[in-house]
């Protein structure tokens, strides 16, 4: 076989072969990240389920536990800059519904508190317990 | 073991840019047709065979070496395990299994003894190992200093390979040249001498070309792997790319030598003056070659050092040169001005001199002379005192954590000359330097270390390097230019000035009660911050305004930070609860804050407006303008949000 026949062929089988290598490569790359993913977020949403089981909640319900300051408190609501609640909400202020209107007596403005959410998602999780920090 | 890692390496380079260059030299030649340019091409395609084998073999040194380094175990060399982990977990692993893997294509595709003398064959057979080689020499950058930038890794990557096979086709070729000027000179290689002259005109049309190329990438990767003239003089790195730049000197100015004489003298159509000449010019390809050798040396052993840019540069001259001296005295900026004028008319004289062949020689000298006076008459002005420490990156930040420990350590051992405020009143009968005012505030931080350490003998300053730790002598540079800062914050006013950022905010620790803290660096390039230093209950009013208008505020990307001047776990309660403060209140570490901040606006309420790149922009001093109304804030704000080009984030330490 010619020389020049030879390095097409070597050119074609190396360009392929890369092109396939990094295709397959690439592509299970991404899927096992993905299937990671999934199986993290499945992982901690059974676990916050389990708590909210553990705690009485009725199926289907998660439960969130996260570490702030209190910063107002209305009748119905609880405004608290909190840590990052995992699987919830970054760092920030957020405002909670309180799941009992007794929940908000003991707690004053500038407290440290800890607190546990409930609910579905993100929306509807409540207040549903407050201990101090 | 690093000796054996740049023995490894060195070995390695020059294999892969050999082996780059005798292709590229072969395809250059052409296709040979007598037979002393035959057996030329046989044996630089049998030394290639060997080359190959030689690249494989300090590949594998290479590799099994820096296995062992990366685990800080001698052993973990001769541990199949750990070198299959470097190979496949890591990504210089990854890039060196795809340079062997190119280098064993090659070695297996030149192991074919097929015929090549049909020359769309032999191109392609002398192409596809120069594609080959220059593939496993150009992957070398995937796994060097320039895929380590960031950002901007594209265009350093980019720069490194066109550096990597500039190298190779012009120190790669010398040999093969040599080899072949040597090989046509003898008395049986008179039918080669005309392919020889080809050979050897072409190599040094295409050397011309890529002489500029590696020029061009060599000043791009110092720009970016060195970035500074100190990173330059003053690290192992810099110095090694100057001992490289040195060796290159020789070798140019016998490329030159080559280009303008020896090449034309080819011509000549007697024997008995080509054949020494040849010899000549194959006696100096290949002392350029043993040159390029120590050059590629010089770029292992780069390789293996920390890049200058992340380097503390240890200054090696007790003086530099810096333009901070000229204002303020007159006579020295016309001497500057006339110096810098004559010395560039003398480099467009020298530029002009390369490109016109008249009176090359006279015009050249009166350029080069006029150079020299320009630098000897505009140079002088510029310089200014300098330190091994000068250019040392400071240890501590900008923060306001250290400038209120360095205002401690100013206050017990700097004050009494210096004067509580900087200005050189202190209570002593030698009156201390105004550290406020030049030439003291122009000194780099780095000068202000050494001297603070070593002390100055002569004019009573006494050295501190044995009475307080390196971090405590940062801590009273920092304060110092937070002196300087504070004095010249005075021109800033409650009207932002557009495009005028220069004071830089210094940093602070953010702590709401027991939360993590965060830092007003975290807010650079996303909001900017209305500081607000306030004390109760002078400030009440104010801070209820602030409370109801907060929500307007950060619409318009503003984050209220509220320091009270009194540090109080129950700072947050203390503000009320209605309307609520949804700001954050920072509740530790005020003293700090407060201490550093009310240099630049005592009382006991001021507010400073940040913008998003972390410079102070407005400031409201209570004895000034008083506490600032929520539309006089959202007015300054709209400036700045209308401002066309932000200036660049300010470094995290004093200069």
């Amino acid at each position: 076989m010619p020389v020049w026949k030879v390095v097409m062929i070597l050119n074609l089988a190396l360009a392929v072969g890369l092109g396939l290598g990094y295709a397959a490569w690439g592509r299970r790359a991404d899927a096992l990240d993905r299937e990671i993913d999934a199986a993290r977020a499945q992982v901690e949403r059974l676990e916050r389920e389990r708590q909210a089981c553990a705690a009485g909640a009725r199926g289907g319900l998660q439960q969130w536990e996260g570490r702030g300051v209190v910063r107002a408190v209305y009748p119905q609501l609880l405004v608290i800059t909190h840590e990052e609640i995992r699987g919830l909400l970054p760092p920030r202020t957020t405002g909670f519904r309180a799941a009992a209107p007794t929940l908000r007596d003991p707690v004053r403005v500038g407290d440290a508190i800890r607190f546990s959410l409930r609910g579905t998602v993100a929306d509807d999780a409540t207040l549903v317990a407050i201990a101090p920090w | 073991m690093r000796a054996l890692l740049l023995a490894a390496l060195w070995v390695h380079l020059a294999s892969c840019v050999l082996l780059t260059g005798a292709f590229s030299m072969l395809l250059l030649a052409g296709p040979p047709r007598t037979s002393v340019a035959r057996r030329w091409d046989g044996m630089v395609v049998a030394w290639s065979r060997l080359l190959v084998v030689g690249a494989l073999g300090s590949g594998i040194v290479w590799l099994l070496v820096r296995t062992a380094v990366f685990e800080n175990r001698p052993h973990a060399a001769l541990e199949a395990g750990a070198a299959w982990h470097a190979v496949l977990d890591t990504w210089p692993g990854f890039v060196w299994l795809a340079r062997h893997g190119l280098l064993i294509v090659l070695g297996a595709f030149l192991a074919i003894r097929a015929d090549v003398t049909e020359k769309r064959n032999w191109i392609a057979a002398r192409g596809e190992a120069l594609v080959l080689a220059a593939l496993a020499l150009a992957l070398v950058s995937g796994s060097s200093h320039a895929a380590a930038i960031s950002p901007g890794v594209v265009s350093a990557v980019a720069s490194d390979i066109t550096h990597l096979l500039g190298t190779g086709l012009w120190i790669g070729a010398l040999v093969p040249l040599a080899l072949l000027l040597r090989a046509a000179s003898r008395a049986d290689g008179a039918d080669s001498r005309p392919y020889a002259v080809r050979a050897a005109r072409r190599f040094s049309r295409a050397a011309l070309i890529t002489m500029l190329l590696l020029m061009g990438s060599g000043v791009m990767n110092a720009i970016v792997q060195v970035e500074s003239i100190a990173g330059l003089a003053g690290t192992t790195h810099g110095r090694l790319l100057l001992a490289k730049l040195a060796v290159l000197v020789p070798i140019l100015v016998l490329a030159a030598l080559n280009r303008a004489r020896i090449l034309p003298a080819l011509s000549h159509s007697s024997d008995t003056v080509r054949r020494p000449v040849m010899r000549r010019l194959a006696a100096f390809v290949w002392l350029e070659a043993g040159l390029a050798l120590v050059v590629l040396a010089l770029a292992a052993a780069m390789t293996l050092t920390t890049p200058a840019r992340h380097g503390d540069p240890v200054w090696p001259l007790p003086f530099r040169f810096s333009l901070d001296a000229l204002p303020d005295v007159p006579a020295t900026r016309w001497r500057a001005l006339l110096g810098s004028q004559l010395a560039l008319v003398g480099l467009v004289a020298l530029v002009a001199s390369f490109l016109v062949r008249r009176r090359r020689s006279p015009v050249r000298t009166a350029a080069l002379a006029l150079v020299a006076i320009g630098a000897g008459v505009g140079l002088p002005p510029l310089v200014v005192d300098a330190y091994p420490t000068t250019y040392r990156r400071p240890l501590v930040t900008y923060h306001a954590g250290s400038i209120a420990a360095g205002m401690t350590t100013y206050q017990e051992r700097c004050a009494i000359c210096h004067g509580i405020t900087g200005a050189g009143n202190g209570t002593t009968s030698r009156p201390g330097t105004d550290l406020r005012a030049p030439p003291a505030s122009r000194r780099r931080a780095g000068e202000l270390f050494w001297l603070l350490t070593h002390g100055i003998p002569g004019r009573g300053m006494p050295d501190f390097g044995s009475h307080l730790g390196e971090a405590q002598r940062w801590d009273v540079i920092n304060f110092i230019r937070v002196l300087g800062a504070a004095d010249d914050s005075r021109r800033i006013g409650p009207e932002v000035e557009p495009d005028r950022a220069w004071l830089v905010a210094p940093d602070f620790t953010i702590s709401v009660g027991p939360l993590a803290p965060g830092a007003l660096r975290d807010y650079r390039g996303q909001r900017m911050v209305l500081l607000v230093l306030y004390t109760l209950p002078g400030s009440r009013a104010r801070m209820t305004e602030l409370a109801r208008s907060y929500n307007v505020l950060s619409i318009i990307g503003v984050e209220v930070i509220a320091v009270p001047t009194q540090a109080s776990p129950e700072a947050i309660r203390e503000l009320g609860s209605s309307p609520p403060v949804l700001f954050p209140v920072v509740t530790d570490g005020n003293a700090d804050i407060v201490a550093t901040y009310r240099m630049f606006a005592p009382g006991a309420h001021a507010e400073l407006l940040i913008d998003r790149q972390g410079y102070i922009r407005a400031i409201w001093r209570e004895d000034l303008a008083g506490m600032p109304r929520a539309a006089a804030v959202q007015s300054q704000v709209e400036k700045l949000n209308e401002e066309k080009s932000p200036p660049p984030f300010p470094d995290d330490h004093v200069h």
